[in-house]
């Protein structure tokens, strides 16, 4: 059970930090909440008091969303469902539009906040795949002296460890921006004990384009979750993917590429397995999207990994 | 603490009330409004029954800081089909899609967004689309035909009189499609389980529970929990007027732990106070000292000589041992051409009904101690606490509330005795709502099971002889575990005749969360043993299993293995229904036929692709959005 002395819905930045500088070390943000209240109960945490929680779900730069040609921007209040239904934002991060569509359940998809998701660092987060394979920035804003000051971070830099990241002790997340890629075919693979309301015990984030013989990547990236303290991009299996022609030996010496990454405890030679097979099946599915020459994925190949 | 004010239009009218700033959206519905359709099964977003709309927006109410709801318009339950039913609820009702009913107002709330959202969704959408609600007694198919023939209605594909009701003028009412008594008030949330019932004064009552599988209790001290303010009475086993040792077979278990501590979860005290978080708090003022004792962990174990032992009355730690004999095995043995013998393991299974446990009580003015609890065995639980409170039994009252899932897992008394002490204690009502996880930790299980299973049988198929051995892990109490026991024993060796039969089965004490019943009541444990078994032989002999099964029937004359003679048998017609339903290629299970009927034949189910839905057509141009 989640209680407090205090709940605030500051409305703008400045009331924000004036209410964390008010109750520095007294206080914990709240987004969504899906996090918090499910981990302050018996078997986690237990009954947990915060002296005052901060809600910063009705900051306006934390809710706001721009698509640009190059970047889109988005507030780390954005609930998970607008990858969805928000089609500018859907098109621009393909790769999260798949993954919302994995992720929790359409309810708490509204409550969820891709900010929450990233802050809580869990290592099978869905949201931290798509976001890593698209290259996003994370932007931190902190008050000094009564100035509020921003800076930014690769979000591989941003994640440290299971549940660690760089937020400074008073520092708000306040926005992603990440490469807008509309137009590439994207794939999210996932697995758990069951469609909905699941934790990924792997997770992977595709995203494809190919150049004009519509055989070849022009860009190809990968970004793996769920078997490891942190999901990382797959930069060597990309390069390796863009050194030739798209073929079924390329693909499966790719799947070989990135075993070595899982290092959960548990059911490690099962995770392997599934690695091997997402990694196939992952660009399978986003070539077809990306609307591969025809025959470059044999039927045989569909039949067996997608 | 200040509270927060909270104003939003609830159900079409505005309401303000100065809550606790920690309330979630849940319990400003249902404590501060009094609004009890929405249920807590989980509180942790996992099982649906919570959902309501949030400015039209379905969402978790659990997991949603009441906070936020500050200026919002809130649609519960409550506010459909107010004077008439909605669409989706004379579906829900039409189809027979409540049972327990306790997901149903989350079903029908996660129903109408899914049609409101995608009116044209087919039944593997709308499965998609209920991803976030859990039934456990419906096995969903019901859920589902009742949203696809709302959907078919509203659309105006199917007239409306599809939801009248099937009469039954005749008198007749087998095969028809009759109306359930309790479905209007399931499907709009107005039945009221023991949850939700509240009672002017009523206190709320927590559970200290044992962090040790097994230790002796030096000493309690609840002073400092009995001075917090609010806290209006700690019991422990101290404060049991009458005979502290019940049990349905065996009498092994005291209301609050005596002496020491059998499993992680065993009740050692109990608080009841003005509300949830002082009663929370004084728990954690309460201080035992424990000495931890050696433990055991498997029946396997618990059997061997020199291990710890769980009670002293069952020095060899056995609960029960059920022994059958028929013929002579060796006999059988010696007569058999082939002799397999396997070893057959289930595991322990929670019931996980969405309803956790939760009781009210009080003592009315006549002194009749009274307990409202969705018991699924009230006579004989007022029998067991008329000796706990040494009270004749008119002066102790049992009431079954709607019992909010069961199946079998509420048959066990594991908190009425606590109400009824701390309801006398306070002489104010006290009501007790189990936390997801504690329902979990200390509810029965099903037992579980190991089977070392041996069987001779002829070239062609018949089975001489059977040995058959079944321990089973009952926990830390006796419980039922007698009872399935006795009913394994009976079902152990299946419907088949068995000309000579040693079989016995052993429930065994542990200290592992105990074991009780559960739908079948151990004859899945054993059928899994026998059945298994029989899939085995059949494949070593080059027979086709059904074939094995018809060769072994029982039929009608035929005296079961505890000399029941049968004067009905239906096995042979119901293997021959299965063979038929499931598509069956006649053979042994190493042969198979030319197609496999088994897979992508009609009634298999194709589910939707993760994806298939989302959409990533571009808007017209790419820029500011919203
Ligand atoms: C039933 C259920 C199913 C789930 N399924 C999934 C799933 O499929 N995939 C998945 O990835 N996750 C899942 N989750 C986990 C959770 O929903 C996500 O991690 C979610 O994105 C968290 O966001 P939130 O806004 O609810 O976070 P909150 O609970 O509000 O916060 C989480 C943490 O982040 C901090 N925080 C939040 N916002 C900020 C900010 N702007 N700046 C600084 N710190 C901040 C908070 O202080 C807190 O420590 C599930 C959870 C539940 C209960
Ligand atoms: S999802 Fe809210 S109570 Fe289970
Ligand atoms: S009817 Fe769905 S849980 Fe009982």
């Amino acid at each position: 059970m989640l209680t407090c002395d205090d709940y605030l819905t500051p409305t703008t930045l400045a009331a924000a930090f004036d209410a964390i500088e008010r109750n520095a070390g007294r206080h914990r943000l709240i987004a969504g909440g899906t996090d918090l209240l499910s981990w302050a109960r018996e078997g986690r945490a237990g009954d947990v008091h915060v002296p005052v929680l901060i809600d910063v779900t009705r900051i306006p730069e934390l809710c706001e969303r721009r698509v640009g040609a190059e970047r889109v921007r988005f507030g780390a209040a954005t609930p998970i469902a607008r990858f969805l239904d928000d089609r500018a934002l859907a098109a621009a991060v393909p790769s999260m539009a798949f993954s919302a569509d994995w992720f929790a359940c359409g309810q708490i998809r509204e409550q969820a906040t891709v900010g929450g998701n990233l802050v809580n660092a869990s290592p099978a987060g869905d949201a931290i795949p798509p976001l890593l394979a698209q290259s996003a920035e994370v932007e931190l804003a902190a008050r000094v002296d009564g100035e509020i000051r921003l800076r930014r971070l690769p979000l591989s830099d941003f994640l440290v460890s299971s549940g660690r990241t760089r937020l400074g002790e008073n520092e708000i997340l306040t926005a992603i921006e990440c490469d807008a890629l509309p137009g590439r075919g994207a794939a999210y693979e996932k697995v758990g004990h069951r469609r909905s309301l699941v934790i990924s015990v792997v997770c992977l984030a595709v995203v494809v384009e190919l150049d004009a013989s519509r055989r070849r990547f022009a860009d190809v990236r990968l970004a793996l979750g769920g078997v490891g303290p942190v999901a990382r991009r797959l930069h060597a299996v990309e390069d390796f993917l863009k050194g030739g022609p798209i073929d079924r030996e390329r693909l499966e010496a790719a799947a070989e590429m990135p075993l070595d990454f899982v290092q959960s405890r548990s059911r490690r030679a099962y995770r392997r397995e599934v690695v091997r097979g997402f990694v196939v099946r992952g660009l399978v599915n986003a070539l077809k999207r990306a609307d591969v020459a025809d025959g470059v994925v044999e039927p045989e190949l569909e039949a067996v990994y997608a | 603490m200040p509270d927060l004010q909270i104003t939003a239009t609830v159900n079409g009218r505005e309401v303000t009330r100065a809550v606790k700033p920690w309330h979630r959206l849940l319990d400003f519905l249902r404590e501060d409004l009094g609004l009890t359709g929405t249920k807590e099964g989980c509180g942790a977003g996992e099982c649906g029954t919570c959902s309501v709309f949030v400015d039209g927006v379905l969402i978790k109410s659990c997991l949603m800081p009441v906070a936020k709801a500050q200026g919002t318009r809130i649609d519960t339950v409550e506010a459909l089909g107010r004077r008439q039913f909605t669409a989706v609820q004379k579906a829900f009702k039409k189809a027979g899609a409540s049972q327990c009913g306790f997901c149903i107002p989350g079903m029908v709330m996660a129903a109408t967004a899914a049609l409101r959202d995608s009116p044209r969704a087919d039944r593997e959408e709308i499965r998609e689309r209920l991803g976030g609600n859990i039934c456990r007694c419906t096995g969903y198919q019901k859920i589902v035909d009742a949203i696809e023939l709302a959907r078919d209605v509203l659309l105006g594909l199917k007239p409306e009189s599809v939801f009248d009701e099937e009469t039954t003028a005749d008198g007749h009412y087998t095969g028809r499609n009759v109306g359930r008594i309790d479905a209007p008030s399931k499907v709009t949330g107005a039945l009221k389980y023991a949850g939700d019932m509240v009672m002017p004064g009523m206190l709320h009552a927590q559970v200290l529970r044992s962090p040790h599988a097994h230790a002796r209790i030096l000493s309690i001290d609840t002073s400092a929990a009995k001075a917090m303010p609010g806290v209006e009475a700690v019991v422990t086993c101290d404060d049991v007027p009458g005979v502290d040792n019940y049990g349905v077979f065996v009498s092994d278990q005291p209301v609050l732990a005596r002496g020491k501590v059998r499993f992680v979860g065993d009740a050692v005290a109990a608080v009841a106070a003005v509300d949830l978080v002082t009663a929370r708090r004084a728990l954690a003022a309460i201080r035992v000292d424990y000495e931890p004792l050696p433990a055991v962990f498997s029946a396997e174990e618990a059997r061997r000589p020199g291990a710890p032992v769980v009670h002293d009355y069952a020095p060899n730690n056995v609960t029960k041992h059920i022994p059958v004999r028929v013929g002579d095995v060796e006999k059988g043995f010696a007569e058999s051409d082939l002799i397999v013998e396997r070893v057959y393991e289930t595991q322990p299974v929670e019931h996980a009904y969405l309803e956790p446990e939760a009781g009210l009580a009080y003592v009315d003015p006549d002194d009749v101690v009274t307990i409202w609890s969705p018991s699924q065995n009230i006579t004989h639980h007022r029998h067991m606490l008329a000796r706990i409170l040494a009270r004749p039994i008119n002066k102790v009252r049992m009431i079954m509330s709607p019992v909010g899932g069961g199946f079998g897992g509420k048959e066990d008394m594991i908190y009425q005795g606590i109400l009824a002490l701390l309801a006398i204690e306070t002489k104010q009502p006290v009501r007790l709502v189990f936390t997801r996880e504690e329902s979990m930790a200390v509810s029965a299980k099903r037992h579980p099971s190991r089977t070392r299973l041996k069987m001779g049988v002829t070239r062609d198929g018949l089975i001489r002889a059977v040995e058959y051995e079944m321990v089973c892990d009952g926990g830390a109490y006796g419980l039922s575990t007698e009872g399935v026991m006795r009913k394994a024993a009976i079902l152990g060796a299946g419907p088949y005749r068995v000309p000579n039969l040693k079989l016995d089965t052993w429930g065994i004490y542990t200290n592992n969360t105990p074991s009780g019943a559960f739908r079948s009541f151990g004859g899945l444990q054993a059928q899994f043993a026998t059945e298994s078994h029989l899939d085995v032989v059949a494949e070593m002999l080059g027979l086709d299993p059904f074939e094995i099964r018809r060769i072994n029937a029982m039929r009608v004359g035929t005296a079961t293995h505890t000399k029941q003679e049968l004067k009905s048998a239906s096995l042979l017609e119901v293997l021959e229904a299965a063979a038929k339903a499931s598509g069956w290629d006649t053979g042994a299970p190493t042969s198979r036929g030319a197609v496999r009927g088994d897979l992508f034949g009609p009634g298999n189910r194709v589910p939707l692709a993760p994806g298939s839905r989302v959409d990533l057509r571009m808007p017209a141009e790419a820029g500011e959005v919203k």
